[in-house]
Formats: structure tokens, sequence, C-alpha cells
């Protein structure tokens, strides 16, 4: 339920991590075993090409809630197969203008 | 042998002197080594050291080629192609020590595309074809050479001796076999003089197969033309010499070039010491170094690594190491080494290749960098065998030098699609404890899923069952189905080879894919004939998917009612009540709004049958539903599901709560037995405040009045705030004062108290009730703020000036709020409510003499205009233009008038000479367009601001989108989306996301490619870690300048980032290609499109730019290369524009080009472009009358409208296109037998729609006389009304049609009373400002008492208005839109 909340409540930007340098021995379950310590994960992407058969070293972690996000996000180093990865939080889509005003 | 040497002797001894010295002391007399300029000629003839590469030789290269480079400046593009391709090519040699073949590949394809080549590129490219691709067998280098060569030789490019030599240098480093004395005929065939270089390698060439008797031929000619003999043509001779066998007369050059006076040098020791390492001679080739070493000379690494290949190539490796030993290891050759180690490897001599990998340095500060990966791929790629590769794997591992060898060369042996090597390499990584994972065999099973090669997918899965992996789900719905014709048939082959999976997973696969197809009658039986029980939640994804994708009802409930009562699939807690229920909610979660709402009976049907079959859902799950269906719009089906609801589980629990009654009465029991009351009493108070029961509360404190407490007091005058109880309020608040002076009440309170004072009139108190939260420092937070304005606003609207006035001024001048334009806007207003506008104006003036602020001059100013005030205008416009300028007034006089309605004047103004776009001020119109929903203005500000200088016209079409979303109005918005084509706007990726939402939300074909946003984000932030911010920058300029469509700045940008090699991202070219192809400037567009595809991988324009290319194309008449542009982006699964392909149809069907016509309809069959079928018919007509063949092409119209099995229902038959062009073009033949065509079709099957479209497309290109004497002909014209108004509703949208459907109601009279027609009429007259015909119409109107709307008499009254001319009746005093939303309504409502 929460899920579709926040689907539909458009101004909240999902808690959503951007992973980037993703190994090519790492898939969506190495991803989501790594995060999960630092909470619930809705979702969990890694997309791949379906000519090659890799994946091009990025994902998608969606959290359960900010905190969550955070939690990961603090951490300095995320490790999967010896490597590295870039953690980042996703942006936010770009909020329409904010038209609320208290004109008449 | 002295023979050969004695004309050397001579030559050097008798004519030398003269020539020669200063040449050959360059090389013998030197004490260091030479520089690389001079050293490259010595390079020249070394025979196998041309084996090793130079990293300095490029850059030698650009030197010389620069400084002889006397290239026409007319060729300054291929300069800047050269510098870009010099620059790749030379980065990866610095960095790798090689060129990759396919760098290679593509900076030769850029070069091809450039034009005609340059000889300095031809040449950069040839010389990259020897010992620079050291990944390459020697042979295939000299192919690709080859290729080159005649490639750019087909080009035009002009070959010199540089060239010649170039590739002889090629030959030489790839041990090229070819016949010398050929080579010479050649070039003498091309008249191309052979110089000294020329001669010294056809020597080299000879002496590297030990041919003297060649070498010294070429002797001959050099001694006769002349030609000085160095130190490298003694180089090849030593070697010659060996390689003949004769290391007696090799060892004796060195005493030959010492008499001729050339001191030996080290390439002449080089070739010495290769002979006898090529002869396994280690002794000597120790005393030679030793020699060497003694002497001013010295070898450097790449001399000695030279050494190492020719011990290895010779068979002698057991000496590598000896060699290695006196390698120093300086970081500028470990290029060169990696080049040797991947030519060993190339040369099948991994095992040496190794050894001195090994040796090499690794700087610390690379470790975290694996180092050898470069080995490990290569000897992937050459097939080395697995055990060797696993032991260098294992070796490097333990050198520290790499951490994931085993993973690397896995991944490489997967890209290079090596199953036999990543099957050895997964066993031992799987020894070694690491996890083996399905994804691992993904791009096995991908190679043979592209071929269809079941057995190769069998044997993949054999191998994953080998190691233990049992394929997932995905790997079996992605990457095994996709091989097999049939879902039904992998099992079967999969048991015949024993490859099925033990556990269930096969069973969720097919499940899965079967949903995917929408198969839910195979999803039954598979459920059905499964015999192992797996949980429900495992297919529950898959299921959704499915039903979404089928609208079987009957399957829908069949499966939803297996899953519940079936024990197979419902065996675990919490059971089938909850797992379906789940199902349900997530069923319905899944869908969109629409999707709901489209399958709204589906979904009704499907819960009825689901109640029929006795399936049941919890209360809770019913609740989420309902809240998923109140927020989808579609509450109606809310009670279909509540049906289900298990009403016997309906949860009862209640918390118990104390009533007001009960605590009424503990607190008398406790005040009898005299113990404290304060608890209860705040409890009871508070109870009663939440129960909005203010009488009694205020009883309970009077009778409790001693035991009070602040708590209470502050909840009670909350209480009568709220109950607009100001007396009570202000009462209780001194009491609560006198209880305790300090005590503060939160903010909302005293904004309650400040309100209900001032809304009695107790003006005073509430100015105090200000002062004390200013004295209390009460926080004032924004919504605070937005309090006091909402307070100063009420008094406003009851007209209360003093009070507002007051109340202001108490605010701002204490400091509680700041004196802003929102803040202030009440005290305009009180005088805008009372329609004293000099008041209003006064007002505005005086906030800004005070505060600087103009508020609600806007509305001052279009109530001014409404009222024809010109002298009150004009003061304000003094005022505005000498308080903020003339711009400023300008504009606030243009809002006004549009605001009013009044276009024209708003017209003039914003064509003020000198006005530009004012960004904030326009969006602050915009926006508030969108909050009143004035959609008429809001398109007459776009419509004016088209022309507007800097006028950011994304920006307003963004804002008109926004506005028609709130409207679901997708008919407009795809009108804009033309208009803005039609103003050529590049549109930003949010304008087109939202012009997709519109259209996707109300079910509409979206078409163009919408930008992906996870995927663009992470575009962003790819090029913003990696670029430089300068390379941003440039970006950002281009695409602001894109954005501002100054195609020039945009374009002269690209050239600079071009020149610096600056590459951008693809978008940013697609945009900028638009842009200028937008502007017509194709062959600029072109250039960019070249860059983008020779830099970025796979670059293709996206569809907006491929579409505008394709019209571009048509344009200008370049049809077969538009059909090109077409057919690729097709092939690359992009979908252009309709109109593109329609253009382009067109336009063949124009040239009469049936053939490419039917191309298209062959191409684009089947996909989504949302060509009507139309569209084709139309054009393959024309084109086939073009070609005379006007029988034909009505003969299939006849058939197509008259055969049993028609596709297109008669009435949407439209033949206007056709009729229209034939006209144009006056095709007079085709027009006459169209003509017969339809009106037998009418006479004889009563198909009025194309006789009637004839009819009007005459009228519409004036034949009139025609259009008359069809009407007599066919009668039944007069009676397609439907059709008519359509005609009448269309054309009074364009200018220019008021004397068409003039005409037309003069040829049908009868259609003047229909309220469309005259409408229609009406709303095209006054765009064509027709007054005189508008007068006909109303006149005729009125005779004939039709009640006119006053939508009609508005318009006009406007039209006589604007001519100066009296209006006859009163005008409707509302706006235009007033009138239009009234009609609407009107005909909405059912009456």
């Amino acid at each position: 339920m929460a899920a579709s909340a926040v689907r539909r409540g458009l101004t909240l930007a999902p808690p959503v991590a951007f992973i980037r340098r993703i190994p090519w021995t790492a898939a969506s379950s190495e991803l989501r075993a790594h995060f999960a310590q630092f909470g619930h994960i809705r979702k969990c992407t890694v997309p791949f090409d379906r000519e090659t058969g890799f994946h091009k070293g990025i994902g998608w972690v969606q959290f359960s809630s900010q905190e969550e996000l955070q939690n990961a996000l603090q951490q300095e180093n995320h490790i999967i197969d010896g490597v590295k990865l870039q953690v980042l939080a996703q942006r936010p889509k770009v909020l329409e203008g904010d038209q609320t005003s208290d004109e008449e | 042998m002295a023979a050969l040497l004695r004309p050397a002797r001579w030559l050097l001894a008798a004519g030398a002197s003269r020539r020669l010295p200063l040449y050959l002391r360059l090389f013998a007399g030197g004490p260091g080594r030479p520089s690389s300029v001079s050293r490259l000629t010595a390079a020249d003839v070394r025979p196998a050291a041309g084996v090793l590469p130079s990293q300095a030789r490029l850059y030698t290269i650009v030197a010389e080629k620069k400084d002889l480079s006397e290239e026409p400046p007319s060729l300054k593009r291929n300069s800047s192609q050269f510098d870009w391709a010099l620059m790749r090519l030379d980065n990866s040699v610095r960095r790798t020590g090689r060129i990759t073949k396919k760098l290679l590949q593509r900076v030769f394809e850029s070069t091809c595309r450039s034009g005609s080549p340059g000889g300095n590129q031809a040449l950069l490219l040839l010389r990259s074809c020897g010992s620079l691709l050291p990944e390459l067998s020697l042979t295939e280098r000299t192919e690709f050479a080859h290729k080159i060569w005649n490639k750019l030789q087909k080009l035009g490019t002009i070959y010199d001796v540089s060239h010649y030599n170039a590739l002889l240098k090629v030959y030489l480093q790839n041990e090229h076999k070819f016949s010398p004395t050929d080579f010479l005929t050649k070039m003498e065939e091309a008249h191309i003089q052979p110089n000294r270089v020329t001669y010294q390698r056809l020597i080299a060439a000879y002496c590297n197969t030990g041919d003297m008797e060649g070498a010294s031929k070429i002797l001959g000619f050099m001694k006769t033309k002349d030609l000085p003999i160095t130190e490298a043509v003694f180089s090849a001779l030593v070697t010659g010499h060996a390689r003949a066998g004769d290391m007696e007369n090799a060892e004796n050059i060195l005493t030959v070039m010492k008499d001729a006076g050339i001191e030996p040098g080290p390439d002449t020791y080089l070739a010495l010491l290769n002979a006898y390492a090529e002869k396994g001679n280690i002794d000597h080739v120790k005393q030679i170094l030793e020699n060497v070493e003694k002497s001013d000379h010295c070898l450097m690494d790449r001399d000695l690594l030279q050494i190492i290949v020719s011990f290895s190539k010779a068979g002698y490796p057991q000496y590598v190491s000896e060699i290695l030993d006196k390698v120093t290891y300086e970081r500028r050759y470990i290029p060169d080494a990696m080049n040797l180690i991947l030519l060993l490897v190339t040369k099948k001599l991994e095992d040496t290749a190794f050894q001195i990998l090994l040796a090499l340095p690794i700087s610390n500060e690379d470790n975290e960098n694996d180092f050898g990966s470069f080995f490990l791929q290569h000897c992937v790629t050459m097939d080395t065998p697995a055990e060797k590769l696993i032991d260098y794997c294992k070796k490097l591992k333990e050198a520290k030098m790499h951490s994931s060898s085993l993973h690397f060369t896995l991944h490489c042996a997967l890209l290079a699609n090596k199953a036999d090597l990543a099957k050895a390499l997964m066993k031992v990584l799987k020894e070694e404890g690491f996890p083996i994972r399905f994804h691992y065999f993904w791009p096995l099973l991908i190679a043979h899923q592209k071929r269809k090669d079941v057995q190769g997918i069998i044997d993949i899965l054999k191998i994953m069952k080998e190691m233990g992996v049992d394929p997932n789900q995905e790997t079996y719905v992605n990457y095994v189905f996709p091989c097999f014709d049939d879902i039904k048939s992998v099992r079967a082959a999969l048991q015949e080879n024993e490859c099925l999976p033990n556990s269930n997973t096969l069973y969720q696969a097919e499940v899965r894919s079967e949903a995917l197809n929408g198969n839910l009658d195979s999803i039954l039986s598979l459920l059905e004939s499964n015999i192992s029980p797996f949980p429900f939640n495992s297919l529950r994804g898959s299921l959704i998917l499915g039903f979404r994708r089928s609208m079987n009802v009957d399957l829908w409930s069949k499966i939803t009612e297996l899953l519940y009562k079936d024990g197979r699939y419902c065996q675990e807690p919490p059971g089938p009540t909850e797992a379906v229920g789940y199902f349900l909610y997530n069923l319905i979660d899944s869908m969109s709004d629409s999707e709901v709402q489209a399958k709204e009976e589906h979904l009704r049907q499907y819960f009825h049958q689901l109640k029929k079959m006795n399936i049941k859902v919890s209360e809770n799950i019913f609740r989420g539903i309902r809240n998923l269906l109140e927020g989808y719009h579609v509450p109606e089906l809310i009670k279909d599901v509540k049906v289900l609801v298990d009403t016997e589980k309906i949860d009862s629990r209640k918390t118990p709560q104390l009533t007001s009654s009960d605590l009424e009465s503990t607190l008398e029991k406790l005040k009898v037995g005299n113990q404290p009351i304060g608890d209860v009493l705040k409890q009871l108070i508070l109870l009663l405040c939440s129960e909005e029961n203010m009488e009694k509360a205020l009883e309970v404190k009077a009778k409790y009045e001693s035991d009070m407490v602040i708590g209470g007091y502050a909840a009670l005058i909350h209480l009568c705030c709220r109950h607009d109880n100001a007396e009570d309020a202000l009462n209780l608040k001194q009491e609560f004062d006198r209880l305790d002076p300090s005590a503060v009440l939160d903010t909302a309170k005293y904004v309650g108290l400040v309100k209900v004072l001032g809304k009695h009139g107790r003006l005073q108190d509430a100015i105090n009730i200000l002062k004390e939260m200013k004295e209390k420092d009460v926080l004032i937070k924004d919504a605070t703020v937005l309090s006091f304005f909402h307070i100063l606003n009420g008094e406003a609207l009851r007209g209360e000036t003093e009070t507002v006035k007051q109340l202001h001024e108490a605010i701002v001048t204490l400091g509680l709020a700041k004196p802003t334009t929102n803040i202030s806007f009440p005290l305009v207003t009180v005088h805008l409510e009372k329609d004293d506008l000099p008041a209003a104006l006064e007002a505005s003036i005086d906030l800004y003499q005070k505060y600087k602020i103009l508020p609600r001059i806007h509305d001052v100013l279009c109530k001014l205009i409404e009222r024809g005030e010109t002298d009150l205008i004009q003061k304000a416009m003094d005022f505005v233009s000498q308080e903020q300028g003339e711009m400023t007034m300008l504009y606030d006089l243009f809002f006004a008038f549009l605001q009013t309605g009044n276009y024209k004047e708003a017209r003039k103004i914003i064509e003020t000479p000198g006005i530009r776009a004012r960004p904030t001020r326009l969006q602050w119109f915009c926006d508030r367009c969108i909050t009143s929903n004035q959609v008429e203005t809001l398109e007459k500000l776009v419509e004016l601001t088209e022309k507007l200088f800097e006028c950011d016209r994304d920006q307003m079409y963004y804002s008109l989108l926004k506005l028609y979303k709130v409207n679901s109005d997708w008919q407009r918005a795809d009108a804009a989306w033309n208009k803005m084509q039609e103003e050529n706007i590049i549109p930003r990726e949010k304008t087109l996301r939202l012009l997709a939402e519109i259209l996707k939300s109300n079910n509409q074909e979206v078409p163009f490619d919408v930008p992906e946003l996870w995927f663009e984000d992470d575009r962003h932030s790819l090029s913003s870690s990696s670029a430089s911010t300068v390379e941003a920058d440039m970006e950002k300029t281009v695409l602001e300048a894109c954005r501002l469509r100054k195609f020039r700045d945009a374009f002269t940008m690209f050239l600079e980032a071009q020149k610096q090699n600056v590459v951008f991202n693809s978008e940013t070219y697609s945009t900028l290609i638009r842009l200028l192809l937008s502007k017509d400037n194709f062959t600029e567009a072109m250039q960019v499109k070249d860059f983008a595809e020779t830099h970025i991988k796979g670059f293709t324009l996206n569809d907006a730019a491929n579409s505008l290319l394709i019209i571009t194309q048509v344009r200008r008449d370049y049809l077969k290369v538009a059909l090109e542009t077409l057919k690729a982006a097709l092939d690359l699964e992009h979908i252009p524009s309709k109109i593109a392909v329609t253009r382009l149809i067109q336009a063949f069907a124009l040239k009469g080009d049936l053939e490419s016509i039917e191309a298209i309809q062959k191409m684009v069959n089947g996909l989504s472009i949302g060509l009507s079928s139309m569209v084709f018919i139309n054009n393959i007509a024309l084109a086939q009358m073009k070609n005379n063949n006007i029988d034909v092409a009505i003969e299939n119209i006849e058939h197509m409208l008259t055969s049993e099995n028609r596709t297109i229902e008669p009435q949407y038959f439209g033949l206007s296109y056709l009729f229209r062009k034939v006209i144009e073009e006056q095709m007079e033949p085709a027009i006459e037998k169209l003509s017969i065509m339809s009106e037998r079709l009418a006479n004889h099957f009563a198909l009025y729609k194309p006789v009637t479209d004839l009819f009007l497309q005459l009228v519409d290109s004036g034949r009139v006389d025609d259009a008359k004497a069809l009407l007599q002909r066919c009668g039944a014209i007069a009676e397609q009304t439907s059709i008519f108004l359509v005609f009448f509703l269309r054309n009074s949208q364009k200018p220019k049609k008021a004397p068409v459907l003039k005409t037309l109601l003069e040829l049908i009279p009868e259609l003047r009373e229909k309220e469309e027609v005259y409408s229609s009429s009406m709303k095209s007259y006054v765009l064509d400002k027709d007054v005189a015909s508008a007068k006909v119409l109303y006149d005729h109107l009125t005779a004939k008492n039709v009640k006119l709307n006053e939508l009609f008499l508005k318009r006009y009254a406007s039209l006589l208005k604007h001519a100066g001319q009296p209006v006859p009746f009163t005008e409707p005093p509302e706006s235009f839109e007033f009138y239009i939303k009234q009609l609407k309504e009107e005909r909405e409502s059912p009456s």
C-alpha cells in the first residue's frame, strides 16, 4: 500500500539509491543481499542488456523509507565482490513549478 | 660478399665525404642516444626492430607532417579531422602501447566519411597498421593496411612517396613477404620517384629474408643515384648476412662501417644482438652487451625487449630471464613492454609473455587497479589453453598483481563467448569457493538464442547443471524460451536431455512467460496439470501481468478459484483468503487509473464471479482496495468488491472510551470527596472542546472555575474563537492572563483571537493581541503569515477598510510579517470589492511609495480597462513607467489587455519595438492562467509571444500543456505539439514527458520517443562526474544556445568542442541537429551527425531529430536519402513521427514513385506510428494517377469501398487529400474520372462521402462552377450535413476561409440555420474581419427568428466594434471564455 501511496503522491521522492560501478559478477540478488543491511528493500533492479547478456554496471535499490536510504548513503564504502560501488541518491523527478499562491 | 660491400665502401670513401658526414655524425658521434626524430630514420631500416613500436613514433609523424604540411587552406575541415584522429591514436599508444583494431577501424571509417581524406590522414592510418597492432596477426595487419590503401585511393587521396614508404615500413614490421622489384615497378607506374628511405627499406626487406643478392641490387641503385649509405643500411646488412647464415660477414659489417667512417651505433649492435639471439647464442649476446656497456652506447629497455623477442621467436625461451635481468623497467617503456607481451601472445609465445609480465614493476599507486588484464584478455582472444590461463590467473593472484584474475578472465571468456573456457574457469572458481551465479551463463545463452540453436542452449543448461546452478525464472523466460518456437516444447526438450530442474522454477517460468503473452488459458492448464505444490506468492507478479494482458474474465475467475481452493497453491499461512485478497489488491494496484476505468465492467464481472465461487477476502484487504478504487475515481466498483468481504470475520474490537458524562460524574464524585480534580477537569474540558460543545464547556468552566488550569483555558479560548464567540474568547483570555501573566498561547490560538476580534470590530483588542504576540515573541511561521493574510483578506471582502488598514499596519510595523505583496493585497482588494477604482489605484501607489510593492496592479488595470477609465490608466502607467521602467509598464498593460480579452491591443503592446522576453513575468501570467483555468487567455499569450525576442517558446508551450493536462484536453495538447513543430521548437524533455502523459492518460498514442527518467539521470551523473567542468560548460553552452534557438552560436561552440575533441552526450547532438535542421542548415546538421556517429558508439538520432531529418530531406527533395533515413530509423526500432512519414509518402506520391510508397507501407506495417491507412490509399492512388494509371487507381478505390470485406468504413474513407492534390496539380482527366467514380458510388451504392468530399474540395479550391454542376447532378450531396458540419468546424479555425464558407452557404443555403454552421461561419468572418458577410448572416438569422447564443453575439459585437460600427444589440457583458464555458456546460448537461 505504501508503494502506491508513494507512486501517487507525486511530490514524494521515492527512497531510491542509484548504484553505479556494479561489478559484472553481481546481479540484483547480490545487490539486494548487500543493501538489506540498511533496511527493507522494496525493489532492486539491475537491467541486463538483452543483446550481450551483461548488465551495464548500474542499478537501483528502492527502500521502504527515506531513513533506510540515508543509512545506505551514509555508509562510506559499499563493496560487492571486492569492487567498490558508487551509491547515490536517485535524483527526484523534476517537480513542476510550485504554484501555490495565496492570491485572492 | 666483399664484392657487395665494395661499392659501398667506394661510395663512402669517395663521394660521401662532402655529402655524408653531417648526416652520419648524428648517428655515430653523439654520446647519448639520438633524438627521436633522427632515431626514426635509423629505426627505419632496422630489420626486426620495427616490430616494436615507439610511443614517440606517432608524435614524430605529427612533427614531420605538421612541419611539412602545406595543405591548402580549404582543407581546414580535413585538418581538424586529422587532429582528432591523431589524438585518438596517440592517446591509445601512450596509454597502452598499442592501438586496438576497433579504434583504428573507427578512425578509418570516420576519415572515410570526412570526404576526401588528406594525405596526412592516409599516412597516419597506414603507419598504424604495423607493430602498433600487436593483437592482430601479422597477415591481418597487412590486410588492414591494404584495405586502407585501396579505400583511400578510391576516395581520391593522392599518394606520394611517403605513403609508399609507410607501406614498406608496415610490410617490414609485419614481416610481409613481397617482391621489392614489383614494389618499385608499382611506384614507377604511379610516377612516384623512390627516395633513399625507399631503398633503405627495400634493402631491409631483402635482408630480412637473407637475400643478399637482392640487397646488393638495391645498393647498386642507391649508388647510381648517389644516395648516402647510412647506419640503417649497415644494420640491415648485418641482419641480412646473419639471416643468410653468415655470421662472420655480419660481424665484418662493423669493420666496414668503421672503415667508411661510420661508428656502429646501438642499432647496429642491436641488429647483431638479434642475429645472435636468433641463433640462440646467449654467450655472444652477453658478450656484445658487455661491450656495448663499456662503450659510450647504451641500450634501452626497448632494445632489450627486442632481444627477448628474438630469443623467444627462435625457440630459446630459456634465455629470456637473463636478458630480463638487464631490463631497468623505466616507466616510460611499460607501454612498449605491454605491446611486446601482446605480440608474444599473438605469436603463441604466451609463456614468455607471462614471464615479462611478471617481471614488470607495478607501482604502488596503481595497486587498486589490477594489472595484467590486457594480457589475460588477449590470451582469451588467442585461445590460449584453459589450463595455462588458469595457471596464469593463479600466479597473478599469488603475486598480488591481480586480485580477481579468474573472474576477469571469465568475463573475457563470456564476452568472447567461449563456453569451454568459461566452463573451465567456473569450475576453478567453484573449487576456490566462489559462487557461480545464473547470470554468468546469460551471455552464453544469448549467443545460442540469437542463432535459435536449441542444442547450444541445452549444452549451456547442462553446464549449469554440472556447476550446480539451477536456472532461475529469469534465465528461462529471457534466455531459454525465446530460442524455442513454443514454450510447451521446452519442457520436453529439457526432459529429453535430462536438464529438468528439481525445483518448480520451470513451472513458474512457464507461467510467467505465458503471462507475458497474455495466454491465460495456457496458464490455467499449466496450473491444473502441475503436480508439485508451490506458493501462490511466487506466481503473483506473473499472474497480474497475465490478467492485465487478457480480457477473459472467465479465465481470470477460473484461475483465481483454482488458486483459492487448490491445496497446491495456498498451503502456507495465512491461507487463501489473505493470499487471494492480497492478489486482488496487487492486481488493482498495478493498474493505472485509466486502465481500471477502462476495465471497470470486466472487473465487476470478475468480482461477481468470484462471489459465486464463494471466494472471500478480508475486511482489511477490502479497505485497501476501496482506497485504491477511490483514488482511481472508480468508486462505483467498491460495492462490487464489498460483496467479497468475509462478514464473519469482521473485526469488531473498539477501544473503550470515556464519555463526557462519565467524566462529569467522576468529577462530581471527586469534588464531593474533596480530592484534587485538576486533571479530570482538564480532561473533560478537552473532551468537550473536541466535541465542539462550547456551551457545556463554558458551563463546566464556570462551575469549577477555581480549579481551571492554563491548558483548559487555552483549549476553551480556541473553542470560542472557532465558534465566533469574541466576547467569551476575550474574557477567557483575560482570565488566562490573570492566572499566569507570563503564560503564552500557541500561535494558532493568538491568530484565532486576532481574527475573531477583528471580525467583531474590536480592532483595538485585536491589535493588543498582535502586540502581545510581539512582546512574548510568539513563533511566526509561514503559515502564520498566511493566516494574517486570510484575516486581512476576510476583512477586505467584508469591506472593512479601516480594519484592514490598521491591522495591516500593526502587523507590518510590529514586524510580525514583512510588507510583502501578498500580505498587502487586501489593502487594494478592499477598494476593488467596493468597485472604487481610484481608491484601489491610490492604495496600490501608496503601498509602492511606502514599501516598494505594487499589489494587485494587474487587477486594478484590468478593471480600469474594462471600464475604459483612460485617465486612470494613464495615471497608473505613468506611475509604473516612472517607478519601475517602461518595460514593466508594457508588460503590465499587455497582461491586462490579455486578461480582458483585448487581444488586438495586447498584440500592439507586445510588438513594441525593443521589448524582450521577461521570463519571470511571463511565467507569472502563465501560472495565473493555469490556476484559474483560462485556456483561451493562455493560448493567446502563447500565440502573441511567438515573435517576442528571446522568448523561451518551449517554456510557454510547457505551461500551455500543463493547463491542457489539468483539463485532460489531449486534442488541444496534440494541436500544441503540432504548432511547436511548426515553430520549430526544440522541446525540453520535461515538455515531451508532459505531452506524453497527457496523451497516454487519454489513451492516445504517443507519437515520439519519451525520454526515460532513470536513464536520463544516470546519463547526467555519468557525464557530470567524468567530464571536466570545461567540457560540461561547453555542453551547457551548446544546450543553452539550442534552447534559445541561436543555432549559429550552438554550432560554433560545437566546432570549438570538436577542435578540443570534447564529446558531448548523444542527446545534446540530437538537440543540436534538430535545431540546425529546423533552421534549414542541412550541411551543418550532417556534420554534427557525422561527428557524433564517429565519437559515440551506437549514436543514433532520437525520434524527433530523425523525423525532422526526414522532413528536411523531403523538403530538399532528397527523397531516396530520406527513405534510407526512415529505413535506418526503423531498423533501430525507432518510431519516426507520423508527420515525417506522411510527408515522405506524399512527396513520393507527387513524384509518382509507387514503389517507394509500397516499400514504406511494408516497413511501417504493424508499427504504432499512427498513420491512417487512408494516407496510403490516397497517395498510392495519386502516384498511380501521376503514372497515368488512372483507371487502376480508381478501380482499387472502388473495390475497397464496395467489396464486402472492406477494412475501412465508408464514412471514414476520406479522399479529400487525393481530390485536393489532383485539383491542385490540374490533372484534369483524373478529376473527371474521380468525379464519375464518386457519382457512381453515390448513385449505385449510396456512398455519399466521396462525392461530398469532392464537392467540398472543388468549392475549397475555388472551382465553384464545377461544384455547382456536381451538386446539380447529385442532389444528395446537400443532405450530407454531418460532413459539412465537420468541414465548417475545421475551416473556421483557419484564416482566409471565410469566402469558402460563404460560397458553400450560397450553394447550400439550408445549412445556414444549423447552429454549428452559423457559429463557425461567424467565427470565420470574425477571423477574416469580413463585416459584410457577418452582417448578412446576422440579418438572415434574425429574420428567421433564430435564437442566437451569446457567444455568437459577443463575436459579432467584437467584429462590429473593431470596425467602428454600432452594435445593434446589447453586447453580452461577460468574457468570451465565460460564454464558451457556458455553451459547453449547456451541451454537456442533459437537457
